[in-house]
């Protein structure tokens, strides 16, 4: 019994993992950043085409791509590379078609060490150096300073509407049962117990039958 | 192209399932509500109280809110192109 709590939590953590992986590579995150350098590069997306977007879309066999990249520098010190890529109609659903335009800006804010142009970048994706996957660059825009704060008023909006999405999936399910399925089971118990009712009744009938039979023959 | 095609046929769907199930919630909802209403104050038949006021809220504008399932998202996708390409 125990044994089955166990597995059931862990299979509970590994569901809950995998949602918030998926909700942590797909929201938009911000960081600031000073931008050194823009590319761009081929490279072959068919060992981990999950990341990387292809807007252009079929037709063309090749796994080969031209794809932009922002190389950057953070306020730490440590670098960080961006793709930019369209996502088109795809997923993530961020409908950019604008990567050229991107790539542009970010190029007009390429600055130096010493004379340094902060710059956020709205991103979504994750960096790994193993799988070499690259956050993908949505915006960029020029900040203040490398410690300017900003507000993740998206994901404020979007927990909020998750969490409502959920209550009302909840509040379906409840009324669901309520008119659709407890009315069900209830008609089956009943009739389960109407059956029952039936055969003890049949039962006695049948022993009563069978008690006058064997007296009748019984009888001397 | 094929892509815009694929969201329109796809996202039209997934919204289909949702909007059925929030009209069959809806529905549900306000039986019950009309059920406790004639449980409080009887008046005529009981089946015949409830399918009026079905028929009645099938008329009022509430059911076709439920059309905002269609128009929201679209919303939100017309916004959401040009906020990120335009601005």
């Amino acid at each position: 019994m125990r044994k089955i709590v166990y597995v059931k939590a862990a299979a509970v953590l590994v569901m809950l993992a995998v949602v918030a992986g998926f909700l942590h590579y797909t929201l938009p995150q911000h960081d600031i950043v000073r931008i050194v350098n823009t590319t761009e590069r081929r490279v072959d997306t068919s060992r981990n085409r999950l990341f990387w977007t292809n807007a252009e879309e079929a037709g063309n066999a090749s796994t080969m791509q031209d794809v932009y990249f922002i190389e950057a520098i953070r306020p730490d010190g440590r670098p960080m590379v961006y793709r930019n890529q369209d996502t088109g109609w795809g997923w993530p659903p961020y409908f950019k078609f604008d990567s050229s335009n991107v790539q542009a800006k970010a190029r007009d804010l390429v600055s130096t060490k010493d004379n340094p142009q902060w710059v956020v970048i709205t991103h979504y994706g994750w960096r790994n150096e193993f799988l070499s996957i690259y956050p993908n660059a949505i915006e960029v825009a020029p900040v203040d300073g490398p410690d300017v704060q900003i507000f993740p008023w998206f994901n404020t909006i979007f927990f909020v509407v998750l969490l409502g999405l959920l209550v009302f999936a909840r509040r379906v399910w409840l009324q669901f049962r309520e008119r659709a399925i407890d009315p069900v089971i209830e008609d089956v118990e009943e009739f389960r117990e109407d059956a029952e009712r039936t055969v003890t009744r049949a039962k006695g009938r049948l022993r009563a039958a069978v008690e006058k039979v064997s007296r009748w023959l019984t009888r001397r | 192209m094929v892509a815009a095609l694929r969201l329109l046929v796809f996202g039209f769907l997934f919204l289909s399932v949702i909007y059925l199930v929030a009209r069959a919630y809806a529905r549900s909802v306000h039986r019950e509500a009309l059920e406790k209403e004639w449980a409080e104050h009887p008046k005529g038949d009981r089946d015949q109280f409830v399918e009026e006021g079905m028929r009645a809220y099938e008329r009022s504008l509430w059911p076709r809110l439920l059309l905002a399932i269609y128009v929201v998202p679209t919303v939100l996708i017309l916004v959401a192109i040009i906020v990120v390409n335009f601005f």
